[in-house]
């Protein structure tokens, strides 16, 4: 009997990291990080302001209960508790749901802050791609925003929607951005902005007889197409730079690229962790502040 | 009490209906229904005839779409909505001042489909920066007074017409002193206050809501605010009701020191300057006040009110907010954020719709804020 291919192509993994060579308890201040987006939920554990541990998985049902979750599976081969974390700060579009955090700071302030850990002081433009949201994000040498723009409501051109595509096309959400760029020539982008109507307008495209590369980079250009919009909006200043889990696709980095004549700095660590990797260096500043070292 | 003040003005707002239905059964006189504040509430006035602002519900529109292009604006989907739900059911007429075509098409398809006994156009002219604007309104005002004294079968004196700017006059002034209490370093008075203040001006008697008005600012001086005012905030564009989003954002560590939109300072900026002419002195208001974007150009004089209203009220940020589809608001969005960025005001823009998605909305506006004030500290 044949079976159903019930593999699930929009599933990307869900990871958890530990520096080993770092030790905990000769750290002076222990500080955290949650970043619970509306579809991949990040969490980070920094010691003196140095990345230690980190997680990052799908956001569930219920935020409070991903929180928790992001946090201990982060710290589960530390030997750390929730308790020795001396501040915790939430952020995402759940941060108000991250049951131990002390503040919550938005993933704006947490992005260009984490975006000036990962690549330096020279990022000026950060661009993040989220689950649900694009932001395009100004920043002075501190990674302090000066000016930022979000697209509005609809999630075509983040991640979302290339979850979507990924399944329409049968293409694990990995490879997609390296199908999307086997093309010879690059057709016009889809032309819809809603990802239902965009999913609808490549089914068509299928229908037609396209290839899937084909289909996947008129897709691709047409997300591409659109974070430049919102790019051009806010302004891009060298260097720039993007964070979240769409950086990792090659696809629609390369045509952004392209469209602004810009070449993005690569980075050293995950950008998905870069809104957690903020929030835990603010965390850092807040316990200060709050034991007068500040 | 002050606190019984303002909790009457949100009374008459939530039971706008019942208070109109209450008013209609105590004085026997007739309650005619406006969209937008170009119609000359001071002729009403003097017609005996209650005036009320035609605003929306903040629900879903379910029952517009066979009436009005889905691609026209919330308000004026909104509000039509109210008419063919059968809520201002107790209206016995409606009027509307030329300004914007999508408020036209409310006006036309309520005209059209919900019966009225009396309607009324006001042809307010939109060059209103030309020589010839007073002059051809106090014409259009003359037809309206006619118009009015056909429906209502008597002659609308002169001695009428003063009640009527007198009444219309002291309401604004009256508001103008509150306003002047959202100066001081600790305002004395929120946002979402001032804004069902205003609203409520709109929807109930003038001569009741000045009483009410009188008694607040009586005992406006000895408030204290048990709140941390935080960011000194402008909101600034569109007709803006929504009082769910006003109540959100200042609970995140902000107040709304001035507002420049129809449903707030530009309702009562300017009086009807007294003149032998009562109709060419009513025109003369109507043409000068502070203007709605659809008649400000060739010139954006509204630019310079917005840029002189940041600065007398020392505010650190603006929202610059945009009903979907509002074309004339939107034109001007470009060069009044400039504008305030020229004088050192940061901007935020957000597009309203029937509701507002507070999820997002609250990312954006606290984000906003964090540059203004907020982690300076945590560098």
């Amino acid at each position: 009997m044949a079976e159903m291919n019930t593999q699930e192509y929009w599933r990307w993994p869900e990871y958890r990291h530990t520096v080993l060579d770092k030790d905990w308890h000769n750290s002076k201040i222990i500080t955290a990080g949650v970043d619970v987006g509306s579809v991949g939920s990040k969490a980070v554990v920094m010691l003196d302001g140095e990345l230690y541990a980190y997680s990052a998985m799908r956001t569930g049902g219920v935020s409070e209960a991903t929180a928790v979750k992001v946090m201990n599976w982060a710290i589960e081969e530390t030997g750390l508790k929730l308790d020795d974390l001396h501040y915790v700060v939430g952020t995402g579009y759940g941060r108000v749901n991250v049951p131990f955090a002390k503040r919550t700071i938005t993933e704006i302030a947490c992005h260009a802050r984490g975006a000036h850990y990962i690549y330096g002081p020279t990022v000026r433009t950060v661009l993040d791609i989220g689950g649900q949201d694009c932001k395009a994000i100004r920043c002075d040498e501190r990674g302090k925003v000066l000016s930022f723009l979000m697209n509005d409501k609809c999630a075509a051109g983040t991640g979302r929607g290339l979850e979507v595509f990924a399944d329409l096309v049968s293409v694990p959400i990995q490879d997609l951005g390296k199908v999307s760029l086997s093309v010879d020539e690059e057709p016009q982008p889809v032309s819809n902005t809603c990802v239902i109507f965009a999913k609808a307008e490549s089914l068509a495209l299928l229908r037609q007889g396209w290839p899937k590369e084909r289909v996947a980079a008129a897709y691709h250009a047409a997300m591409a197409d659109r974070i430049v919009d919102l790019l051009m909006r806010v302004g891009v200043e060298k260097d720039f730079v993007v964070t979240g889990g769409v950086a990792k696709n090659a696809g629609v980095i390369e045509r952004v690229e392209r469209l602004l004549s810009i070449k993005s700095l690569k980075p050293n660590i995950d950008p998905i962790l870069a809104g957690s990797l903020g929030a835990a260096l603010f965390a850092k500043a807040l316990y200060e502040k709050q034991i007068g070292l500040r | 009490m002050i606190h019984k003040v303002f909790e009457t003005f949100r009374e008459w707002i939530d039971s706008r209906h019942e208070y109109a239905k209450a008013w209609k059964g105590r004085t026997g006189k007739k309650i005619v229904g406006y969209f937008c504040t170009y119609v000359p509430e001071e002729i009403l006035y003097a017609a005996e005839i209650l005036p009320v602002r035609i605003l929306g519900s903040h629900e879903p529109p379910t029952v517009t779409e066979p009436y009005i292009f889905a691609m026209f604006c919330p308000l004026c989907r909104d509000c039509l909505a109210q008419g063919l739900k059968g809520r201002f059911d107790y209206l016995d007429g409606i009027v509307e001042g030329q300004s914007c075509l999508h408020l036209r098409q409310t006006f036309n398809a309520w005209r059209l489909h919900i019966p009225i006994d009396y309607t009324h156009w006001i042809h307010v002219p939109h060059g209103v920066q030309t020589p010839h604007a007073i002059p051809y309104l106090s014409q259009e005002l003359a037809k309206f007074q006619q118009s009015l004294e056909k429906w209502i079968g008597k002659k609308i004196t002169n001695e009428d017409l003063d009640r009527g700017i007198k009444i219309l006059n002291r309401n604004r002034e009256l508001m103008r002193r509150v306003y002047e209490y959202r100066k001081l370093d600790n305002p004395k008075i929120t946002g979402l206050e001032v804004m069902e203040m205003v609203l409520s001006s709109q929807m109930t008697d003038k001569e009741e809501h000045n009483k009410l008005l009188e008694q607040l600012l009586q005992e406006l001086p000895n408030r204290k605010l048990d709140r941390n005012p935080g960011v000194r905030l402008m909101i600034i564009g569109s007709e803006d009701d929504d009082r769910v989003f006003m109540k959100n954002v200042e609970d995140l560590d902000a107040t709304f020191v001035i507002d420049e939109h129809c449903t707030g300072s530009r309702y009562l900026w300017n009086d009807v300057v007294p003149n032998e002419d009562r109709l060419l002195a009513i025109a003369t208001r109507y043409v000068q006040r502070v203007p709605c974007p659809s008649k400000d150009w060739p010139e954006f004089t509204r630019i310079q009110h917005a840029v002189d209203l940041a600065k007398q009220f020392r505010i650190q940020g603006a929202l610059v907010i945009q009903n979907k589809f509002c074309d004339p608001h939107g034109i001007e969005v470009p060069p009044l954020r400039e504008a305030l960025k020229d004088i050192g005001v940061p901007t935020y823009p957000l597009e309203f719709d029937v509701t507002v998605p507070w999820g997002q909305f609250r990312t954006r506006v606290e984000a906003f804020l964090e540059t203004l004030t907020g982690l300076e500290e945590l560098f």
